[in-house]
């Protein structure tokens, strides 16, 4: 590395990690000290927490709720008998993620911690999702960061979470036994089915989103046949009905019967041939080139470095998928420590990192009277939200419209009021940033007019903005 | 008029009566530059049209907008999604609108919206993400272009874009002059720290570029100090939409003499793959959002007679399968529908080659088949519309397209 041990203090810091008041906390070994934050993530902190079983019985709580709305009690409408069931949880599940994440000291597994949930996307946006985001991440993505890469893939499908996100839970085989039951109950009752058949959401979106992607489609590394056949495959895979009971989320009585072929190779009927057919998934070398071009996208630049790419890939074929290889080689690539910052923060990132830079940290989060995700969410993204199962976009060009950057100025501003008498905006700057402030920018800081403005200044300086 | 209204119409100097002169003092000079405001660059004069393009993200299930009730196949075709919680909306002996679309039918009634069915990209795949990356830049294949065809046409026409968002969508990309609005909750920041950061951003051109336009953009808007929702509005009904609320401030842009010739809109939860006879499912709440909005851009646009100057496309990525799939809903498919309106349009008609319903006159067995190429509707919007030349159409707004004839659809 050409660079200056200072200055690839600031890159790790910023670039591989959310911001630090002090890049004294980042030792003279940069590559070091984010190669011992390798491993799984932090556990999640805050209070209200639920784990996966915890959430799916609020889940049918949910479904007794909506069933008693029926007959709603006297002055109340159906719709206040179950509004606000998972309020508490989503205002939980929301502090925590943006806590945890100000208060790390191991922000390189934070930040992949987030790379990963994206990756995976569950969205809250979705009705019969809500409730289930925080316990997804905490359950199937924090602890499988930095292991192969199949685990992660097979916790993230088989998780409720996904399993409903995605509506495999609703998916029953057309062959299956519940959907010729069905069809005798609806004739026998002279009325419509309730379960009629496949629903290939799932399938689609493992292969596109989260294994192959949309490029294998193109180069024809698969087809819609082999859509369709994974569906198959998928189908009775479900919610157990005793949330304690996990082991018994495949059910049989919905799973499509006989032999799948999917990507020319022959899967056996029932529960095993999911996990078989993504540990090929997860071997398969448009996995590895996928994975590879996402990981280096979201640390390095929107159009990430040719050769850093193919090696992340080499690595990633070569160590089976273990992820924890291929973030060692990241870090230690020299296309991955370029001095000038090509990434602009995401809004969430960017709070965070400020909440970090005002060692607020957890405390920033905590407070009632300042709304976290509504930071966020004022800046356009909205946290444990995202719009599709793609996840939020990883490009500049997406969050650099005039208004973003707009809503980003307003927001500053408000931070830097409350703030901005309390900090020394230019030692700040300079403890924080190091050799990557610029010239410019420590000027504006130096020449603000009040304490207020030089925070102001020094949040939404292009240093700061991106990493 | 709500009290704020003629509170704002006291206080900007762009109030529809000060728009009007605008529009007679322009006609009598016969010439824009007269005005000095519109001197910009780009800047559409008071009699230019409007083009307003609405997205709808997640693949619009076409049958479902635009039931053929009268194809002989519909109904067994269709099963469940063939029933409706009230009577589909009538159009002609064939075709009739989801019964959420109140406004709109009532545009076809006065021949001011069309129907474009059995429509849909060159792209026949199914990936939202690959399709919508095809509609929005005007290739044939994903990731062909990078730029997308509302930006080159506004390039080739020298007119301004607004992006109702906070990010820049792709189909405005390119070098066109492209602003973005969405609403505010916070106060504005001071003039003193934006120069500050202006020279802060020097060194940073795409930073700076979205500061710039963000602080004109502030100061054009016409509610830039009141995006607080009209009082009495809590109180009259539930608050509109965001849809709702984006479309109304999109007419009041386009409205401005010095505004933006062409808008974007989008709204997201087109995705129906479950639930869709629900009469409160995601189709229905989602039509009725959409006609709401048609519904606000027309009454702000017709409050200033730009509307006779409009023209509304509504398009999604791709339409959905015919069958019910198992959990009543559909699943990605090909051919859809898009909707045309505004004065400028030729209405009152469904506009399609009817392709049939019954499972050999599907594309693979599976969905309503594209017989209409979508770019062809463009083009004869953005030929006709935004005076675009058929040379720049064919080659630069939608490269090597010279095959797909521009279809007439707007008054002549």
């Amino acid at each position: 590395m050409a660079v200056s041990p200072q200055l690839q203090a600031a890159i790790a810091a910023h670039r591989f990690g959310l911001g630090e008041p002090d890049l004294g906390i980042v030792s003279r070994d940069a590559e070091g000290w984010l190669a011992a934050q390798i491993g799984p993530a932090d556990p999640a902190r805050g209070s209200g927490l639920l784990d996966t079983p915890g959430a799916l019985r609020l889940v049918a709580e949910e479904r007794e709720r909506r069933v008693a709305a029926k007959n709603p009690p006297p002055g109340m409408t159906a719709e206040q008998v179950v509004s606000g069931h998972y309020r508490e949880v989503l205002i939980a599940d929301a502090r925590s993620r943006l806590a945890t994440a100000a208060a790390t000291q191991r922000p390189f597994a934070e930040r992949l911690q987030w790379f990963w949930a994206n990756h995976f996307t569950v969205s809250v946006l979705k009705g019969s999702t809500r409730g289930l985001v925080g316990a997804f991440e905490r359950d199937a993505i924090r602890p499988n960061i930095a292991g192969r890469f199949e685990t992660l893939l097979v916790a993230a499908t088989t998780h409720p979470a996904m399993l409903r996100y995605l509506d495999n839970w609703l998916s029953a085989g057309p062959h299956s036994r519940i959907v010729a039951l069905e069809a005798r109950r609806a004739a026998r009752r002279d009325e419509g089915t309730r379960v009629s058949g496949i629903n290939e959401n799932l399938a689609r979106e493992v292969l596109e989103l989260h294994t192959l992607g949309a490029e294998g489609a193109r180069n024809g590394a698969y087809t819609q046949a082999d859509v369709t056949a994974f569906a198959a495959v998928l189908s009775g895979w479900r919610i157990a009905r005793d949330p304690a009971a996990d082991a018994s989320r495949f059910d049989p009585d919905w799973h499509e019967p006989g032999r799948k072929t999917v990507l020319g190779k022959s899967y056996p009927e029932g529960p095993n041939a999911l996990y078989e057919l993504l540990h090929d998934l997860a071997r398969h070398p448009a996995a590895a080139r996928f994975v590879a071009t996402k990981l280096a996208r979201h640390f390095v630049a929107d159009e990430p470095p040719p050769a850093l790419v193919d090696r992340l890939a080499a690595v990633y074929l070569k160590s089976d998928g273990q992820l924890g290889e291929l973030y060692r080689e990241l870090i230690h690539h020299e296309a991955a420590w370029t001095p000038l910052p090509a990434k602009l923060k995401t809004p969430e990132e960017f709070v965070v990192s400020t909440a970090r830079l005002l060692a607020a940290g957890e405390r920033m989060f905590e407070r009632p009277e300042v709304n976290a995700g509504g930071a966020v969410f004022s800046l356009g993204q909205r946290v444990m939200a995202a719009p599709s199962p793609a996840g939020w976009s990883d490009r500049g060009d997406d969050w650099l419209g005039p208004d973003a950057v707009w809503k980003r100025v307003e927001w500053a501003t408000r931070v830097a009021d409350r703030a901005g008498r309390s900090v020394d905006a230019r030692r700040l700057a300079v403890e924080s940033l190091g050799p990557r402030l610029g010239a410019e920018s420590a000027r504006q800081i130096e020449r603000a007019a009040d304490g207020s403005q030089a925070l102001a200044l020094l949040l939404l300086a292009p240093e700061f903005q991106r990493r | 008029m709500n009290p704020n209204d003629r509170q704002r119409n006291d206080r900007f100097p762009q109030s529809p009566a000060r728009r009007r002169l605008f529009t007679a003092a322009a006609a009598v000079t016969g010439s824009l530059a007269a005005w000095p405001t519109l001197t910009l660059a780009g800047a559409a004069g008071p009699g230019t049209n409007r083009l307003v393009l609405v997205i709808l993200r997640g693949g619009l299930d076409g049958l479902g907008a635009a039931p053929a009730i009268g194809d002989p196949d519909f109904a067994a075709a269709r099963g469940p999604l063939g029933q409706f919680a009230a009577p589909p909306l009538r159009v002609d002996p064939t075709f009739a609108l989801h019964p959420s679309l109140v406004e709109l039918h009532a545009m076809v009634g006065q021949r001011e919206a069309a129907i474009v069915h059995a429509v849909g990209l060159p792209y026949r795949e199914r990936s939202h993400f690959d399709a919508q990356q095809v509609l929005e830049s005007g290739g044939t294949r994903p990731y062909e272009l990078s730029t997308g065809w509302l930006g080159r046409a506004l390039v080739a026409s020298g007119s301004k874009g607004l992006a109702l968002n906070t990010t820049v969508p792709l189909v405005l990309r390119g070098r066109a002059d492209v602003d973005t609005w969405a609403p505010s909750v916070l106060p504005d920041p001071s003039a003193d720290l934006v120069a500050r950061l202006e020279r802060m951003y020097a060194g940073d051109p795409a930073l700076a570029t979205a500061l710039e336009r963000a602080r004109q953009l502030r100061a054009d808007s016409p509610m830039a100090t009141q995006d607080a929702a009209p009082a009495g509005m809590a109180a009259s009904g539930p608050r509109p939409g965001a849809f709702v609320t984006l479309s109304r401030r999109a007419a009041e842009f386009l409205a401005q003499a010095n505004g933006p010739q062409a808008a974007v809109l989008e709204i997201g939860g087109w995705d129906t793959h479950a639930n869709q006879t629900n009469p409160n499912g995601p189709l229905a709440a989602g039509l009725r959002q959409l006609d709401l909005g048609l519904a606000a851009l027309r009454a702000g646009l017709a409050a200033d007679g730009a509307w006779q100057r409009t023209a509304v496309v509504v398009v999604s990525e791709f339409g959905r399968e015919v069958a019910v799939n198992g959990t009543l809903g559909t699943d990605h498919g090909t051919g859809g529908v898009a909707f045309l309106l505004g004065g400028a349009v030729q209405g009152g008609r469904v506009v399609a080659d009817w392709p049939g319903l019954a499972k050999g006159q599907r594309y693979e067995g599976r969905d309503l088949r594209i017989t209409t190429d979508l770019r062809a509707v463009l083009k004869g919007v953005l030929g006709d519309h935004l005076k675009i030349a058929s040379r720049s159409l064919d080659a630069e707004v939608f490269p090597d397209s010279a095959k797909v004839r521009p279809l007439q659809l707007l008054r002549g």
